[in-house]
């Protein structure tokens, strides 16, 4: 069974197309990077899978449910809001500015969610957070306030903060394009260990070197499609079609 | 002195009334925030009577409005207590800024707030009351200190339908004394709530202080 099965994604914003029919199946404790040029689509894809946007038509399966799919005149439906609600809770999102709550402490932003939608006892939310702020490495930070942290500690809070509601799939949208380059990589190392506990994962980024050691899979999206995917290996180091290698290029010149 | 010290109950009372229609008026903040949320809310129509509301409380003068309480009503036979007109009146209006205020404060507020909130499974009213209204609270605090110090002087407006308070009681006085002492006495009643007013803001703002 597929965690996560994407079929024939369409959405526009207006008049623009951003996603032309994506489809996308993850299994089980894969970890799959999408990379790609600015306007892509890749961010907008990521956003539909948990409804941060809504989709023009296409099927997505959460666990094998049905969060939405094609009525008769072949425009998505989506099914009820508690299904929603129960699908989008096993999936966990970190954003490029972090979007921690800056008037709540480390901690509170780790116990919020748990707490209020979960209902999960204080105490024990409390612990939960403590365990995670310990594995992303900011148990000294509990009591600070997102401000006094640097952003690639608030990334990492991020992370923790969406762990603690004990998801089933992690997805990033760029997280690391916000930081300075000398903080990407303690947010790249916690991602990297999420990944060797076989967390599901779905990570849109900027970092081919990231992408190479840790995904088992490399999507390369253009224009609103996805080009070519494989392998790490295959599709960053020989790439088939023009535009990623033309991409690919791009990027590590840039380096 | 003698003087002053012989006006000062008189003014004393005045002064009094200033403060309980200043104080009742504060009830706009409630209902200014209620009024704020419905302003950006999904529901459309509700979003445009709000519109309309602040349009036509926030577009005309507070004084025809204190008018149109009292007389204009009394003229199609509703009688109401002057006090209660001014009340009227002023939370109304008050109400109608206010509701600019927080609606500005609420959209000021970064949109990743909304979606960090949404994907942690918060619903809309936990999002508005846990994560976005306390935020605005800390933004929106120097406009609405504002509004409350314009509050402090926009009392003495309801000399119009012959309440007397603070300002009124100096007018008579300085009329009928033939002095302009009871005005400067007055100014400095005014300038001692508005410090009062500042300093408590002052305070508030940096009790908000611990976070940016």
């Amino acid at each position: 069974m597929y965690m996560l099965q994407a079929t024939d994604i369409y959405k526009k914003f207006g008049h623009l197309e951003v996603l032309l029919g994506v489809s996308l199946q993850v299994k089980p404790g894969e970890v799959i990077a999408i990379i790609g040029p600015s306007g892509s689509g890749k961010s907008t894809f990521l956003r539909c899978l948990n409804r941060l946007e809504t989709i023009d038509s296409g099927t997505i399966e959460i666990a094998g449910e049905i969060m939405a799919q094609n009525g008769s005149d072949g425009r998505a439906v989506y099914s009820d809001e508690k299904t929603i609600t129960r699908l989008r809770r096993r999936m966990g999102m970190v954003f490029q500015d972090f979007n921690l709550f800056p008037h709540k402490t480390v901690l509170e932003n780790l116990m919020l969610a748990p707490v209020q939608v979960k209902q999960v006892p204080p105490h024990e939310a409390e612990k939960t957070a403590q365990n995670l702020l310990a594995k992303v490495g900011l148990s000294q930070k509990a009591n600070n306030f997102p401000f006094e942290l640097s952003g690639g500690q608030q990334q990492r809070v991020a992370i923790a903060r969406a762990l603690a509601l004990d998801p089933d799939i992690m997805c990033f949208d760029e997280p690391t394009s916000a930081l300075d380059p000398e903080l990407t990589g303690e947010v790249l190392r916690v991602m990297r260990d999420l990944a060797l506990e076989h967390m599901t994962m779905i990570v849109v980024t900027h970092e081919i070197g990231f992408a190479r050691e840790v995904a088992n899979r490399v999507i390369f999206m253009d224009e609103g499609l996805i080009v070519e995917q494989g392998t790490a290996e295959d599709v960053l180091l020989n790439p088939q079609q023009e535009r990623t290698k033309s991409f690919l290029s791009t990027v590590l010149m840039a380096r | 002195m003698d003087y002053v010290i012989s006006i000062l109950p008189s003014m004393f009372l005045g002064w009094l009334l200033t403060m309980k229609i200043f104080a009742v008026t504060l009830f706009s903040l409630p209902l200014g925030v209620i009024l704020g949320i419905a302003r950006v809310s999904k529901f459309k129509p509700l979003a445009w009577i709000m519109e309309i509301y602040v349009w036509v409380f926030r577009g005309t003068p507070l004084l025809l409005q204190l008018l149109f309480w009292y007389f204009g009503l009394m003229a199609v036979g509703f009688r109401i207590e002057r006090e209660t007109a001014v009340y009227l009146a002023f939370i109304l209006n008050y109400a109608a800024y206010l509701a600019e205020i927080f609606r500005s404060g609420i959209q000021s507020i970064d949109k990743g707030q909304y979606e960090a909130a949404d994907v942690l499974g918060l619903s809309r009213r936990q999002t508005m009351t846990q994560i976005i209204l306390p935020q605005v609270f800390k933004r929106v605090l120097p406009p609405i200190g504002n509004e409350v110090i314009n509050l402090v002087k926009d009392t003495a407006l309801v000399y119009i339908i012959a309440i007397s308070e603070l300002s009124r009681v100096a007018r008579i006085r300085a009329v009928t004394d033939d002095t302009l002492i009871p005005f400067v006495i007055a100014a400095i009643f005014y300038l001692i709530m508005t410090a009062v007013v500042q300093r408590f803001f002052k305070w508030v703002e940096a009790r908000m202080d611990y976070y940016h």
